[in-house]
């Protein structure tokens, strides 16, 4: 008998043994590794494609107009990034502000530029040349050349790590969108099937969840009360769930594994910023179009959430395509966007301030020689992205734990020079998971967490 | 005598026509009860997309159709969500919101008067089948158990079902 007890003790013992990591939270299987070097992470994809010339080099239009039109009243240089980085604003030729013809810059917000808090890295490798490749791949800390737009990256992105890897929550990661278009509703996780939605981040796409779309399918959801009704709609959908798996050899899509709780929450965020946009209260910087206003739902979020990692997707520069002069302006009014926001967090969300570390990277950067398209306004030439110009960008860190060093990794890009794709790694470094992130084999060869090249 | 001939001829084309009657394949009697065929939910493996969830929840709450513009727009705000299960969610409850036009949704009265043709209906309007003894004893005890448990929350859930995401 004592050892019929034994056996059925020691098998028990056993199978819990065995069960007891598959059951912890978020499906992790142990504990991360390492420790938090802040409980917040800002990632700005300051997207768009932006020329090192026009940002950390300062040189507005002297390499940009002037090298193509030695005009002396375009030989101007100067900072347009007035709340990101140290440097005099240009002296003359002015159109990257607002007003008639852009001639008035926006007044910084911050009194000491970010640089001056953080670290700059002025010539970082961007390892891909287009904005859903650039993008992701800040996102997965790697890229990859069978990447086709229109679909999932084939990599986990930092939410899968943070989320398997660090048991954070679906409501811990969100990324916020700026359009529907260039593959943005695709990067909130990887189609990895050991990663994948189960693991993904929350999402809001603000321009279409808020705009008219939203106004119509998304405004008026009735609130059903949490336990009388929302609970047994649930528990009647798990049943017929369970019915029809019984029943298929399909695979059940996963989603983002939001609790009932975590659902509630964000309905209920959702029916108050329907609210507060009737209302005119929705937070939002004071200029600028849809970036700005991005931005400004990203801080809403980071106020109800307090997310452990935020990732913004801005991308107005872009219009740099056939437009020089409105991508000067994107430019100053992603500065504005970005200058707010660190000024907002420090300011009003008490949670996040001083606990948060902000970077700020391009996904790529554009050519040095100009394509054959004039802008109406300024007749500007315009700049694509696909020469090895485009490989030249910048990261802008600062927030918590980050001491003050502005002119990190000057000199020529080189083959020891940072990557773009650092920034993933970074993050997962910032919040405890950098081993497992190395450990897990998807990363670029040379990705190393930023804070160590400190 | 003309007449005569003339009402003959009419009559035999009567009765050729009367034999030529075509027989159809349901006059036949084969003595067996006529059963409706369903598929099964084995059979569904095909996720259906936004845009086709959109148009089909529409018509099944509202049995009316949605226009083409507004299922783009309609499909456009599950891509923004991350969650897709909550933006689904999300626009059903909008659409039992709706007060113009009304969801067409039996009255509870009506439900609890004959629970088994609710479920039977219930099934066969989401997901064209009819449900197993098991499927049909569960609903009972739900509806029976719970005086307040309604046809809206029960329509709920069928439309937010998995078997629901696939055909």
């Amino acid at each position: 008998m004592k050892r019929r007890e034994f056996i059925k003790k020691a098998t028990l013992t056993s199978a819990g043994a065995m069960i007891a990591p598959y059951i912890l939270p978020s499906g992790r299987l142990f504990a991360p590794t390492g420790t938090q070097i802040a409980p917040h992470v800002v990632l700005v994809m300051y997207a768009g494609g932006l020329r090192n010339q026009e940002t950390v080099d300062q040189l507005y239009l002297s390499q940009s107009q002037h090298t193509w039109n030695p005009t002396p009243s375009l030989n101007v240089t100067g900072n347009i990034m007035p709340n990101l980085l140290s440097g005099a604003a240009p002296s003359s030729k002015v159109v990257y502000g607002v007003g008639t013809s852009g001639n008035t810059p926006i007044s910084p917000i911050l009194s000491t530029p970010i640089q001056s808090q953080g670290v700059l890295f002025k010539e970082v490798n961007a390892i891909a040349a287009g904005h859903y490749g650039g993008s992701i791949a800040l996102l997965q800390g790697n890229t990859n050349l069978a990447q086709p737009l229109l679909e999932r990256p084939k990599t986990p992105t930092i939410f899968e790590f943070l989320r398997k890897h660090g048991g954070y929550k679906a409501t811990d990661t969100w990324f916020i969108g700026n359009s529907l278009t260039n593959s943005v509703p695709l990067y909130n996780h990887s189609a990895h099937e050991d990663y994948g939605a189960k693991y993904g981040a929350n999402m809001f796409i603000p321009g279409v969840t808020f705009g008219n779309q939203g106004d119509q399918f998304l405004k008026d959801a009735k609130i059903y009360h949490p336990q009388n009704e929302l609970s047994p709609m649930y528990k009647m959908k798990y049943f017929l769930d369970n019915s029809y798996e019984s029943l298929t050899s399909n695979n059940i899509l996963d989603t983002v594994g939001n609790t009932e709780a975590e659902k509630q929450q964000i309905k209920n965020f959702m029916k108050t910023m329907f609210q507060k946009k009737q209302a005119g209260t929705v937070i939002r910087p004071p200029q600028g179009g849809n970036d700005a206003s991005t931005v400004g739902y990203a801080l809403e979020v980071m106020k109800e959430f307090k997310p452990a990692v935020t990732v913004i997707k801005i991308d107005g520069p872009d219009v740099c395509h056939s437009n020089f002069t409105g991508y000067l302006r994107a430019i100053h009014a992603a500065d504005h966007a970005i200058g707010y926001m660190w000024n907002y967090i420090q300011t009003q969300i008490p949670d996040m301030a001083n606990e948060t570390i902000f970077i700020a990277t391009p996904d790529c950067g554009r050519n040095l020689n100009p394509n054959p398209i004039l802008d109406n306004e300024n007749n500007f030439r315009a700049f694509d992205h696909s020469d090895a110009n485009t490989r030249r960008v910048f990261t802008l860190m600062a927030g918590k734990s980050i001491g003050n060093e502005p002119d990190k990794a000057t000199g020529p890009l080189s083959s020891t020079s940072p990557l773009n794709t650092d920034a993933a790694i970074t993050v997962g470094h910032i919040l405890g998971i950098e081993q497992e992130m190395l450990n897990s084999g998807f990363l670029h060869s040379q990705s190393q967490s930023l804070i160590r090249k400190l | 005598m003309k007449k005569i001939h003339t009402y003959l001829v009419l009559f035999s084309l009567c009765l050729v026509s009367f034999q030529c009657k075509k027989e159809n394949l349901e006059d036949m009697v084969f003595e067996i009860n006529e059963v409706k065929l369903y598929p099964s939910a084995s059979s569904k493996l095909k996720e259906k997309t936004e845009s086709q969830w959109i148009a089909v929840v529409y018509t099944n709450l509202f049995q009316q159709a949605l226009s083409a513009g507004d299922i783009y727009k309609a499909g456009q705000c599950i891509t923004s969500i991350g969650d897709k299960e909550l933006a689904r969610e999300v626009i059903i409850s909008n659409f039992m919101n709706s007060t113009s036009p009304l969801p067409a949704i039996p009255t509870d009265t009506d439900m609890r008067a004959d629970i088994d043709k609710f479920i039977n209906d219930t099934y066969e309007r989401f997901l064209i089948r009819r449900p197993t003894e098991g499927e049909k004893q569960y609903f009972r005890n739900e509806i029976n158990n719970n005086p307040t448990r309604s046809a809206e929350i029960i329509y709920f859930s069928f439309a937010l079902s998995n078997e629901y995401l696939f055909y």
